[in-house]
């Protein structure tokens, strides 16, 4: 059967966003926005009218589809609540099949942003993509950490096997994929995305040109990217109370709050950073990434040398 | 009056009246190698008194609280319309006062290495010339054609690799339109071009309409942030023209309030810098502080921008009625914005942003005019309080800041200083008043303008030094009124800060500058 699990990152990864962004203005001082109000902004841009550039090609009316469909395959991949039985129950992915489904809504999004034929667009894509040449390796070496220790690149595998940041490999690798994970949301100090200044955006850049019903899916794909993330970080390093299926029965009810809880703690840490610093300037990002690029590279020497 | 006599009209002011062929020389001497400032130049069309078009250039020297003004008299008609002698080749802070000149008089400066339209967009039929005399301000509305917006003669820049990112005038946020054109490769700006006045009003006209008295209403309206500096700077040209002397209370609560004018700006600029760079608590604290201080203009005048307190004559509310409680206000203050510095200086990651972004370097400031901030973060001392002492600066301690470096962070840094400056003159103002000692009336009665009276007034408005000339008629009603923005003079420094930056550091840049658009454009 279908990992039906993802209809939790589906349903509740606006839910994630607007307790990020409560939290970023609770850090602020300010009162801020209500934790639903993503939702609300969806609805509202479901009903706009969309306003599509006359230069633009299928590319731009095919990437929100493209880009939400990554995000949702790439969730089902995916064990949110329970790791299950690999054989009887659900059916997951491992963790190549999911950076690359990732890597496609990425390619098309960075398309889209340099279809729209603008200069602002054209920023974006051309910094995405250099952020993301950034990135993707060291999301993949962290990972790796992880799936040698389990002897398994199955997401589900590597989460039935571990507990929290069991050696001091895990917690090299986690070190690395927290970087990793403020470039790949968007977040400070690799990009700010709370800005109203266009010559500064990179992911605001690339959605620039869309409107109505687009951009709300362009939006849900890039909170559910969010939050899937944050449930790989959980699945790879803090697994610890995932239901393991058929066990006790009130099991459920608390893997639904350790996920819970765990997502907050990841949230906060979040708004925390994204506070409490500037964002970088752009061509210094090279030494933040570099720099998490030879954590993960260190948590697998480390992991290696140790044998744990 | 003879050719070439030279005759005082208030204490620092000397007018000089020349023949176009020594226009050229005279200015080249008072600017004495960019040893002498050139302030604003304008034209006045006096053809109703018999007197043609004239071109003023206000000319100061450092250390010497003189404005020396030459008048160009007997413009030449040629063919192809009134030409006169450009003097940007010799003073390039000359430049966009001659094109504001040509597009406003049609008066077109000879020689001038770039004489395209400033202000005007091309929205009017050829042959316009708004600011002449013959023309009212309804005809000159009647004859607006919006579609004939030309916004096409850009700087280009040609080279492998080069391409262009247009940006504006319609901006993602809440901002004032400004058209940039950067010509960058990769992330690096190669050339900024700038396309302003979209938000021109037709001020200097309207103000022909006006009373003097109504007049305040306007400049207090041209550039939100610096309304008092603007509506103070106005009357001062007033006053001075009627020849009257505040009594030392107008004059107190004037200082008093351009100094808490400046202290809510630099405060607000500081935190705006965060924006910049994407700080976010710095900014909420910025907004905060700043937030206090409106708090505090509406308590003192009613107005959270210190509108409606100025009149020619002196002030309408009396500020300083209760120092004690105020005192006590912006010594709370105090404290909270040395601990705003202090969080702000201690958080690297802004700071390593700030440090050697938007370099102005002191040659180009001192060539193109820069002013205020822009002017003193480079290294040039030039500040109108210790310049040209007026109001109750004379009777203060204080001295003016610079800084070296020129870049972003040199531009904050010294507006800490000179907040923290700020602040010790409203306590040293309230100290007297709770002292008794600056006693008296807030206004003078009235203020008698004489006919075909004329003057300068000037203040040190936030963001650098404001001009206002005012002329009167033979009727005693304003016959030209010209304001010279901060803002106007620092524009052009722009491209040269954003030279060599990334394109994402610009917003950065710019708020570090912090220009105003409205008050550019007039």
């Amino acid at each position: 059967m279908l990992n039906l699990q993802v209809l939790i990152i589906v349903i509740f990864s606006p839910l994630l966003q607007g307790v990020i962004k409560k939290l970023k203005a609770l850090a602020q001082g300010r009162v801020g926005a209500r934790v639903l109000q993503p939702y609300w902004d969806l609805l509202r841009l479901f009903k706009k009218e969309m306003v599509v550039p006359e230069s633009a090609s299928w590319v731009f009316r095919a990437a929100p589809f493209i880009v939400f469909a990554s995000a949702l395959a790439a969730g089902m991949m995916l064990p949110v609540l329970s790791a299950g039985d690999p054989v009887k129950s659900f059916r997951m992915g491992d963790i190549i099949a999911l950076l690359y489904t990732l890597a496609l809504g990425r390619f098309f999004l960075t398309l889209a942003g340099l279809d729209a034929g603008t200069a602002f667009g054209g920023e974006g894509s051309s910094r995405e993509a250099t952020v993301a040449i950034l990135v993707e390796p060291t999301m993949a070496l962290a990972i790796f950490t992880a799936a040698i220790a389990a002897g398994s690149t199955s997401i589900a595998a590597i989460s039935r096997s571990t507990d929290i940041l069991q050696s001091p490999a895990h917690v090299l690798a986690f070190a690395a994929f927290f970087v990793a994970l403020i470039a790949e949301t968007g977040r400070i100090p690799v990009d700010n995305p709370d800005t109203h200044l266009e010559l500064t955006m990179i992911h605001e850049g690339m959605v620039l040109e869309y409107s109505g019903g687009y951009l709300a899916l362009l939006e849900l794909a890039h909170f559910m990217k969010q939050m899937l993330l944050f449930t790989l970080a959980i699945d790879l390093f803090f697994p610890y109370g995932i239901s393991q299926g058929g066990a006790t029965p009130y099991a459920p009810a608390l893997a639904v709050a350790y996920y819970a809880l765990k997502l907050l703690v990841l949230a906060a840490a979040m708004a925390f950073t994204e506070s409490s610093r500037a964002k970088m300037r752009f061509f210094q990002l090279p030494s933040l990434l570099g720099g998490a690029f030879v954590l993960a590279l260190l948590s697998i020497i480390t992991f290696v040398m140790l044998g744990r | 009056m003879a050719e070439n006599e030279t005759y005082k009209l208030t204490d620092n002011e000397t007018y000089r009246e020349v023949a176009p062929e020594e226009f050229r020389q005279e200015c080249a001497r008072l600017f004495d190698n960019g040893r002498g400032r050139l302030r604003m130049m304008f034209a006045v069309d006096s053809r109703e008194t018999g007197e043609g078009f004239n071109i003023y250039a206000v000319f100061s020297h450092p250390g010497k609280d003189l404005f020396e003004i030459v008048v160009l008299k007997d413009l030449e008609e040629k063919e192809g319309g009134i030409t006169f002698p450009s003097i940007t080749p010799k003073i390039p802070a000359a430049h966009w006062y001659e094109r504001q000149i040509a597009d406003m008089f049609g008066l077109l400066p000879e020689g001038h290495p770039d004489p395209a339209p400033l202000v005007l967009h091309g929205l009017y039929p050829p042959g316009v010339y708004p600011l002449r005399r013959d023309i009212s301000h309804d005809q000159i509305r009647g004859l607006l054609d919006e579609d004939k917006e030309d916004l096409s003669s850009f700087m280009k820049v040609k080279g492998e690799g080069i391409y262009e990112i247009p940006v504006g005038p319609v901006h993602a946020g809440i901002i004032e339109p400004g058209h940039f054109r950067f010509s960058a490769v990769g992330e690096t700006v190669y050339y900024l071009d700038a396309r302003l006045f979209f938000t021109h009003k037709g001020v200097e006209k309207l103000f022909e309409r006006m009373g003097f008295d109504e007049g305040v209403k306007l400049a207090e309206r041209l550039s939100g942030v610096s309304s008092f500096a603007h509506s103070a700077a106005y009357c001062h040209a007033v006053e001075r023209m009627a020849g009257v002397a505040l009594p030392i209370r107008a004059r107190a609560i004037r200082t008093f309030l351009l100094e808490l004018e400046r202290l809510y700006n630099h405060i607000g600029d500081i935190g705006n810098m965060c924006a910049g760079t994407g700080f976010a608590i710095g900014y909420a604290k910025g907004a905060l502080l700043k937030e206090r201080l409106m708090g505090l203009n509406e308590r003192l005048t009613g107005s959270r921008y210190l509108r409606g307190v100025n009149a020619p004559g002196g002030v309408l509310a009396d500020v300083l009625e209760n120092p004690a409680e105020t005192l006590r206000t912006i010594e709370g203050i105090t404290g909270q914005y040395k601990s705003f510095i202090e969080f702000l200086t201690g958080a690297t990651s802004h700071m390593e942003r700030l440090d050697n972004a938007g370099l102005l370097s002191r040659e180009i400031a001192m060539a193109l005019g820069a002013t205020g901030v822009a002017a003193r973060a480079s290294g040039l001392d030039d500040d109108i309080r210790t310049a040209h002492p007026h109001l109750y600066y004379g009777q203060l301690v204080f001295e003016s800041h610079t800084r070296m470096k020129g870049d972003v962070f040199s531009r904050m840094m010294l507006r800490a200083d000179e907040a923290a400056c700020s602040l010790a003159i409203l306590k040293s103002i309230l100290h007297k008043a709770k002292g008794k000692r600056l006693e008296g009336d807030i206004a003078l009665p009235a203020v008698e303008v004489p006919a075909l009276g004329r003057a300068l007034g000037y203040v040190e408005g936030p963001r650098g030094s404001i001009f206002y000339y005012v002329s009167s008629g033979r009727d005693g009603r304003p016959f030209r009124v010209k304001p010279r923005a901060a803002s106007f003079c620092n524009w052009p420094l722009m491209p040269f800060a954003v030279h060599g930056n990334i394109v994402p550091d610009f917003p950065l840049i710019n708020k570090s500058f912090n220009l105003s658009y409205s008050g550019s454009d007039a």
